[in-house]
């Protein structure tokens, strides 16, 4: 079943079942409250007319009864009774008298004072001896108030009960359909995106609640994480296959050109070391790609840890400095923070890694090796790194596409490249919930921001 | 003994260069830091009781020169034993005499090749400043471009 179905349903029937509830409630308890009230005004009568009429003829008696006629309302069918029992007569031959029911004859010889309801007929007696006389003192009445106002407050009350049950399908209706509208906004969303767009993310809309922005972000760090896992692949596999094609070539090139024409000994030599040389180079690249395969991606959980920035920093400049002796990276430590604290984030060691060593070779490559200035300071609540290079900079036109994975600017047609760093690069920093911004003049130099935020302790 | 010392801002990034420049030849001394902020004081009496200098500066600090004054803080963080903002309103020397003897100010470091910015209500205390005979030390600060505000803040690392 659809939640919101179901979510009509239960609201639906919660509310109407509380509105039924309440009615029921009302009119039992009006109901109850009527009869208790209307025994009490006959109860009254009785002991009025016992009062004159086993005193009748005197002075009193008279009076009490000119009061009840003067100010007492008379009730509905309202009947009074007078009946001298004696042991000959028997209750039937009094009821049938009467008109009165037997049983309540018996229970009120039984009781004394006695109340019963037959049908709209409400009758209340008592039972009184004077000398040796016994006498039953009977008034019985119809309840106006039941027989017309309680009907009346059942037709409102089952009147308004539909009404409200009428009005709370169509709001729970309405309601459980349109609550629904922006999860079904995010799941058409997220169906677009696929692999060959998934650099595309959810718009996160302030003005939504709380949830549904919290449901956006939750996608987006998602393939956030999709993205630079697919990258880090794609990556690999264009540096792996570049690494290991161009030692081949050289070895394949090398033996044919020994193999065109006999040629002495030194040659064959010279021709045999340079291929050694070549299988050796192939085989170091060999195994540090094993090794990288056996360290970094074991299939493990990748597991955020405290990581100091300026640690990973320098550990990024000596690996720089084995690919690329020519470089000129200096690390401004002027604004160093003096509390270590101030450095740590919580981060993945190997990912800040991989983004720090894109951004200083690309600093180092787009300059032809002019000095490259990394600093790093830090605020109260983020790790501020800026690598400055006086490089062939990014067009302002182009700044806006330096994201887009593959796009490469018109600029760096003489330089190798793939177009990948950069957006990996932001998907790490993203990953760690920090900015990354560029700013750029052609021909005077790149400025990268980084800022991470800190690790709460 | 603790030291004082006055420093002009206008609240842009590039100001607090005066400020880092300063700081870095101290050795393990306290310093206290008083950044001191000129502008005319408001004609209209309604403006003037409401007045507070602490709105005022929380109204002009940008998150980048927060981020930059946290950055010098926690450069120096066993050099500084406070720092704080004040506002002067004072035009004259005898007003700035007292604003600094008010606040014990030993040491009056301004930039020597970088103009204030004074929009419309505020004053560069420079001129002032250079009249008065108190120990002065003018610093020489890099700001070779126009920066947007995004980039503000690289104008500390030059």
């Amino acid at each position: 079943m659809k939640t919101q179905t179901k979510l009509a349903i239960i609201l639906g029937f919660l509310s109407t079942t509380l509105v039924v509830v309440f009615g029921i409630s009302v009119y039992y308890f009006l109901d109850k409250y009527s009869y208790v009230d209307f025994y009490k005004r006959l109860e009254a009568r009785v002991s009025i007319a016992t009062q004159y009429s086993l005193n009748s003829g005197t002075l009193n008696a008279k009076y009490l009864k000119s009061l009840r006629e003067q100010h007492l309302e008379a009730l509905e069918k309202e009947k009074e009774y007078l009946i001298e029992v004696s042991p000959k007569t028997s209750f039937q031959e009094i009821a049938q008298k009467n008109n009165l029911p037997v049983n309540f004859l018996i229970s009120l010889s039984k009781v004394g004072t006695y109340n019963e309801k037959q049908g709209n007929l409400f009758i209340a007696g008592s039972h009184y001896k004077k000398g040796n006389k016994r006498y039953f003192v009977i008034v019985s009445a119809e309840n106006y108030y039941v027989s017309n106002h309680l009907i009346f407050l059942r037709t409102v009350l089952i009147g308004g009960i539909s009404m409200v049950i009428l009005i709370v399908a169509i709001f729970s209706f309405y309601f459980s359909k349109h609550i629904f509208d922006p999860i079904k906004d995010i799941t058409d969303k997220v169906k677009q995106i696929s692999t060959e767009n998934i650099h595309l993310r959810l718009e996160n809309n302030i003005n939504k609640s709380i949830e549904i922005s919290e449901l956006t972000n939750t996608f987006n760090e998602l393939l956030n994480r999709i993205e630079t896992a697919f990258e880090i692949q794609k990556n690999f596999i264009s540096n792996a296959s570049h690494e290991l094609g161009t030692p081949l070539t050289t070895i394949i090139g090398e033996a044919d050109f020994s193999l065109l024409k006999p040629r002495s000994s030194e040659e064959y030599t010279i021709a045999i070391k340079n291929i050694l040389q070549q299988a050796e180079r192939l085989n170091e690249i060999t195994k540090s790609l094993l090794f990288l395969a056996q360290t970094g991606y074991k299939g493990k959980a990748i597991t955020f840890e405290m990581v100091r920035i300026d640690e990973v920093i320098w550990q990024t400049k000596s690996l720089i400095d084995k690919l690329n002796p020519n470089n000129k990276i200096l690390v401004d430590l002027r604004l160093l923070p003096e509390d270590p604290k101030k450095l740590k984030v919580n981060g993945i060691q190997q990912l800040l890694h991989l983004a720090f060593a894109n951004i200083l070779n690309n600093a180092c490559k787009y300059s032809n090796n002019k000095p490259v200035t990394v600093h790093i300071a830090s605020s109260n609540s983020q790790v501020i790194i800026i690598v400055e290079d006086q490089g062939i900079g990014i067009p302002e036109s182009e700044i806006d596409f330096i994201y887009d994975p593959f796009f490469r600017a018109s600029n760096t047609n003489l330089f190798e490249g793939h177009g990948i760093g950069l957006p990996l690069t932001r998907n790490i920093v993203s990953l760690h919930k920090g900015d990354l911004i560029v700013s750029s003049q052609v021909n005077i130099g790149t400025k990268v921001q980084i800022r991470i935020p800190l690790i709460k302790i | 003994m603790t030291k004082t010392i006055l420093v002009p801002i206008d609240f842009s990034v590039a100001s607090l260069n005066t400020l880092k420049i300063a700081l870095e030849p101290y050795s393990e001394e306290p310093i206290e830091v008083i950044l001191m902020y000129s502008e005319y004081l408001d004609d209209s009496i309604t403006e003037l009781l409401f007045h507070t200098s602490n709105k005022t500066v929380s109204n002009l600090i940008t998150p980048d020169f927060k981020d930059a004054l946290e950055i010098i803080i926690n450069r120096f963080d066993g050099k500084i034993k406070c720092l704080h903002i004040e506002t002067f309103h004072g035009h004259n020397q005898n007003a700035l005499r007292t604003f600094l003897e008010a606040n014990h100010v030993d040491e009056i470091y301004i930039p020597s090749n970088y103009q204030l910015k004074t929009p419309k209500k505020t004053f560069s205390p420079i001129p002032l400043i250079r009249k008065s005979n108190y120990h002065i030390i003018e610093v020489n600060i890099e700001t070779d471009f126009e920066l947007t505000i995004q980039e503000q803040i690289f104008s500390l690392f030059n």
